[in-house]
């Protein structure tokens, strides 16, 4: 605690003293910083190149556009480009600071495909950046999808490195990490949920997202708070140039999105709002009992964006989503609410900030109809109230300092259920709010060391507190409560404290090779109380507390990255270890929903993972497309689980192949096919049983001692695109997709049931959720 | 909290989802003593049944446990149990005139004639629980729960607030018992209305479907409710959950726990009664 208030002391020490010294600089180097944007709508571009040729040295744009480059006094040519647009060469004679800002056109030939441009497309080789993967919507959207609803997480599942948790869910698992490892930011708010309809699709709408990337390791030290991985997901600012509107009409849901300038050049909105109707569909159905059902889902993002100067730039973002289910029997609803305030100040040439406001929201309520006195309501929330400023100092070429600090306050309400109705038979069961803390200050720098070497060596510091209100039990050695202890309002009952390194190393063979290695410390305080591999909506989240240690992980990875073909073709290999401890499990037959006791039902101890991912990505002009193979383990081992000896995870899938393409044919015609393989779920099977009150009991082998039959799927979806014409606004496409075109069972589930003639005998039945889906989508822009 | 009824969900899903039979080959099991059976508070001759486990696909009834000296004692009093064919059936029971005392903790002991898991003694213990007072039961329809509907059982009685109770419900259509069988037993614990009066809560749901046990008018309706202890009710709940994986819903599957000494699988229960019956209209 101590060290970490001088750790706080040092930084804001250093704040103060960077403007200082950035002014002070000798003048002999000058420095050109500015902003690089989107032609044709004004969005900022990130990741965007900015290359001087006569140095061989460059900068890219940061997520909001900004770039800043420190060179010696001199004439330069600097050439800016970014993949899929027309990249455009300056010359500048630098005697002094110059602030350059850029629009990028779209390349006209390419409106509608990836093309990497120019010399510094060897990106992925010559960024000191590993286990990243960076996709931008126009990518996604190419890829076939589950009845036509392109979805971002759906694409993420396709990376190596990541496994689908179950069939068409959006729970994911990376490098051998549990789905609630993973750290999903929209716009910088905490998304807690990412699942709509059980999961078969995610919150994102895909058109209000501009670009998404995922850290599976390597974790800047920016981030903070998951083990296993971050997947930012960026929203559109909206056009600040003229007036757009985006839809689409597929079979289970339509979007709609309009966006423009307010103020142009200075103000843009965007908003995009997107509704399932497939209860509609039910209510045709002959069967009385899916035809009083409600199910349906709908999403709302907003986002205002006003560059009041060079120097300021202010966003405002919110995502509001439920899930909603009601019939004659129960009503259920879910959903997550997010928003952000953002202000985006450059203090001068080189030193960039961006302090935050995020609101996050999290809710679910189960329940029966009214007027009924066994009817009841279950609610429960989990808000976050976060504050965040970020730094960036562009000291010289060489060196690139990011600092920063965030605070959030974590509001648990479990959950509580009570009877409704004057005569109810039900008293309220309540499993009491739980609130906490949680802070990270970091530090990190970027350094060039010759042509060859990068270094990036960085630290967070991260602190968790209890806070009171609240109630902790105390658990003898079985777990049975013995007593427990209240604190009151406003006590800090409780601290951890952790401390992350984050280092990363690159070495350039050349151009087009190079080798990096990296260390990411990483800890984790929330957890999610969830022990099936589907994700439910109703989720309860935990924190840390004097029963339950934080997670920690410890992961080192090393890859070759080897591109050819002009940059056209990226290949590259990692191979990593991650040993985790204190990950969580929990006893058998765990309750997890309204327990106040959830504590007991924790089991505590170490997880190991380690693999090799191969991937081959080529960026062709009408060609594009991935394979990745992933080689990989998952181990878990528990002292009370398996008794005490190590198991395979949920998501441990030794093999996992995925191969992505898409061609474009004709200049209206493109095709786009996924194959997708993996070894199958591990799972506990039985292999005995025993005959009580007349059913056959099932008696279990070892924990995920047998796997189910391997996982196979082809999807493949054709398109067909209005003409292109200079001056013509509206365009539009029809897309026509099939989801397991092969139509193969992938095994779901698999259940042992009695027969019911002859009770003695049982079998094995398989649960599959999809055959061939096909489904046509129409889609249209003006 | 098992009482929140998620079968609605369930019945949703299980439109889209497809299902068919496959085969598996699974691995060959050990051999465990299974004990089943119980006592209440009601005079009459209870049963045993002893048997042993097999593996999983054996698809036969699996063999029984002959020949062995089983004993019932509340403490003071043994009462010998005598297998009902001597060396075939495998099921052991009580003289005629046994009942149970509420309060007693009644333990079983058995002694095998040959050894199954190297052991040939196995014991258990159940004390037997109180039961709130069942005051009457109500009979109603939901015409529009399912396709056909749904009946509903409810039970009025007060719920005593002194301690944590469990609840077992059978169900007797003219006096034949119904939940024939551990699967359709519902079970309850007090959380939801501890100490209140119970007004009318659901004990049983019938599917109109189901003919055989749907009541028709005139029908004699009898509920038993009994008093079990945590154990048992924990017990059923497994028993009843085992087998079932529905990736939403269930956790990873588990071997359900009882109460028989040295690693025999199954439970020995005792329990109290309480009665109400209605004529169905």
């Amino acid at each position: 605690m101590k060290f970490f208030l001088s750790a706080l002391l040092v930084f804001f020490f250093l704040l103060s003293t960077f403007r200082t010294i950035a002014d002070s600089e000798p003048p002999k180097k000058w420095t050109i910083s500015g902003s690089i944007h989107d032609r044709s709508n004004g969005e900022d571009l990130t990741g965007a190149t900015i290359y001087v040729a006569e140095l061989n040295t460059g900068t890219v744009s940061d997520i909001y556009g900004n770039y800043s480059l420190t060179l010696p006094e001199g004439t330069y040519t600097i050439q800016y480009s970014f993949i899929g647009f027309e990249s455009t060469k300056q010359t500048v004679v630098l005697d002094q600071n110059l602030t350059i800002s850029v629009e990028l056109s779209p390349s006209a030939e390419t409106l509608r495909e990836v093309e990497v441009t120019s010399e510094q497309a060897n990106r992925n080789v010559v960024r000191p950046e590993m286990s990243t993967f960076q996709m931008d919507i126009k990518t996604i959207k190419k890829i076939p999808s589950l009845m036509g609803e392109v979805d971002i997480i759906k694409a993420i599942q396709l990376l190596p490195g990541v496994q689908s948790v179950s069939e068409g869910g959006s729970g994911f698992s990376v490098r051998g990490g549990a789905p609630d490892q993973n750290l999903i930011l929209l716009d910088e708010s905490t998304v807690y949920n990412a699942s709509h309809l059980m999961g078969f699709f995610s919150v994102f709408n895909n058109d209000a997202i501009k670009d998404v990337k995922l850290y599976k390791g390597d974790i800047p030290p920016m981030y903070g708070g998951r083990l296993s991985s971050v997947l930012d997901v960026r929203m559109k600012e909206g056009n600040t140039k003229r007036f757009e509107v985006t839809g689409g009409i597929g079979l289970i849901a339509s979007r709609l999105t309009v966006e423009g300038p307010i103020w142009k050049d200075r103000i843009s909105f965007i908003v995009s709002g997107r509704r399932t109707y497939a209860d509609l569909f039910l209510a045709l159905s002959s069967e009385q009992a899916l035809r009083n059902n409600k199910l349906y889902f709908y999403d709302l993002n907003a986002k205002i964006n006003y560059r009041i100067d060079d120097n300021n730039h202010l966003f405002l973002s919110g995502y509001f989503g439920r899930d909603v289910f009601r019939n004659n029997f129960a009503r259920m609803s879910w959903g997550n609410g997010t928003g952000t305030i953002r202000w985006n100040h450059l203090f001068n040439k080189k030193l960039f900030s961006n302090f935050t406001f995020v609101y996050s929201d999290y809710r679910y309520m189960l329940g029966t109809p009214e007027g009924n006195n066994n009817s009841f309501e279950w609610n429960s929330s989990l808000r976050d109230i976060g504050l965040k400023g970020d730094f960036s100092y562009y000291i010289n070429t060489n060196n690139t300092f990011r600092f920063g600090i965030s605070a959030t306050y974590h509001m648990i309400n479990p959950g509580v259920a009570r009877g409704i109705g004057s005569e109810t038979v039900y008293s309220e069961v309540m499993v009491p709010d739980n609130f906490s803390l949680e802070t990270g200050i970091y530090a990190g720098n970027e350094q060039n060391v010759g042509e060859r070497w990068t270094f990036r060596y960085g630290i967070r510091f991260s602190l968790f507190q209890n806070i009171g209100p609240g109630t902790i039990f105390h658990f003898d050695s079985l777990y049975n409560p013995i007593d427990s202890t209240i604190y009151p309002a406003g006590k800090f009952y409780n601290t951890y404290f952790g401390i992350e390194p984050r280092l990363g190393i690159l070495f350039a063979i050349d151009e087009r090779s190079s080798v990096k290695a990296s260390y990411t410390r990483t800890n984790q305080y929330l957890q999610l109380a969830q022990n099936s591999t589907a994700g439910t909506p109703l989720d309860i989240w935990f924190p840390a507390s004097p029963n339950v240690n934080p997670q920690v992980a410890d992961q080192g990875a090393i890859g070759y990255f080897r591109n050819f073909r002009q940059n056209t073709i990226e290949t590259s290999v990692e191979v990593y270890y991650k040993y985790m401890n204190h990950v969580i499990d929990f006893k058998d037959f765990a309750e997890l929903l309204l327990n106040d006791k959830l504590e007991g039902e924790i089991r505590e101890g170490k997880g190991w993972s380690y693999g090799a991912e191969f991937l081959v990505r080529l960026n062709e002009k009408k060609f594009g497309g991935w394979v990745s193979y992933t080689l990989s383990r998952s181990i878990r081992k528990i002292p009370e689980i398996n008794d005490g000896n190590p198991y395979p995870a949920p998501y441990d899938k030794p093999h996992n192949i995925a191969i992505v393409a898409n061609y474009q044919f004709l200049p209206r015609w493109s095709v786009s096919a996924n194959w997708v393989y993996a070894t199958g779920n591990p799972v506990t099977f039985p292999t005995g049983r025993a005959e009580i009150g007349g059913k056959v009991i099932p008696i279990y082998s070892d924990r995920n001692a047998f796997r189910y039959q391997d996982y196979h799927r082809l999807d493949l979806s054709i398109t067909f695109s209005s003409k292109v014409k200079e001056g013509r606004k509206f365009s539009w496409d029809i897309n026509a997709s099939a989801y397991n075109v092969y139509n193969r069972h992938n095994t779901w589930s698999i259940n042992f049931v009695q027969d019911n003639e002859n009770p003695t005998i049982t079998y094995a039945e398989k649960i599959y959720l999809f055959g061939i889906v096909p489904s046509v989508t129409f889609n249209f822009h003006f | 909290m098992k009482i929140l009824n998620l079968y609605p969900v369930l019945l949703l899903f299980a439109a889209a989802a497809c299902t068919e039979r496959i085969d598996l080959t699974l691995d060959e099991s050990y051999i465990r003593l299974v004990v089943d059976g119980g006592i209440s508070t009601d005079t009459a001759s209870y049963r045993i049944h002893l048997t042993k486990t097999a593996d999983y696909f054996y698809n036969e009834p699996t063999p029984r446990v002959v020949n062995a000296a089983v004993n019932l004692s509340d403490g003071m009093n043994t009462y010998p149990l005598t297998e009902t064919e001597p060396g075939r059936s495998g099921v052991y029971e009580t003289d005629s005139t046994f009942c149970g005392q509420i309060g007693n903790t009644y333990t079983l002991s058995i002694d095998l004639e040959s050894p199954i898991d190297n052991r040939t003694t196995y014991t258990s213990s159940c004390r037997m629980m109180k039961v709130a007072r069942l005051d009457s039961i109500q009979i109603n329809f939901q015409p529009d729960w399912g396709p056909e509907g749904f009946w509903e059982i409810k039970v009025f009685a007060q719920e005593p607030g002194d301690e944590v109770n469990y609840y077992m419900f059978h169900y007797y259509r003219n006096d034949t018992l119904m939940t024939d069988s551990v699967w359709k037993i519902p079970i309850s614990d007090d959380v939801y209305f501890n100490g209140n009066y119970v007004n009318g809560l659901t004990a049983v749901f019938i599917n109109n479907e189901n003919s055989w046990e749907r009541p028709y008018p005139g029908d004699k309706i009898t509920i038993q409710m009994s008093g079990i202890t945590r154990e048992y009710y924990d017990f059923l709940y497994q028993v009843q959950l085992a087998g079932y994986n529905i990736p939403f819903f269930t956790g990873p599957p588990a071997n359900v726990q009882g109460n028989i000494s040295d690693g025999a699988i199954g439970f020995f229960t005792a329990y109290s009664n309480s009665w109400a019956s209605t004529v169905a209209k």
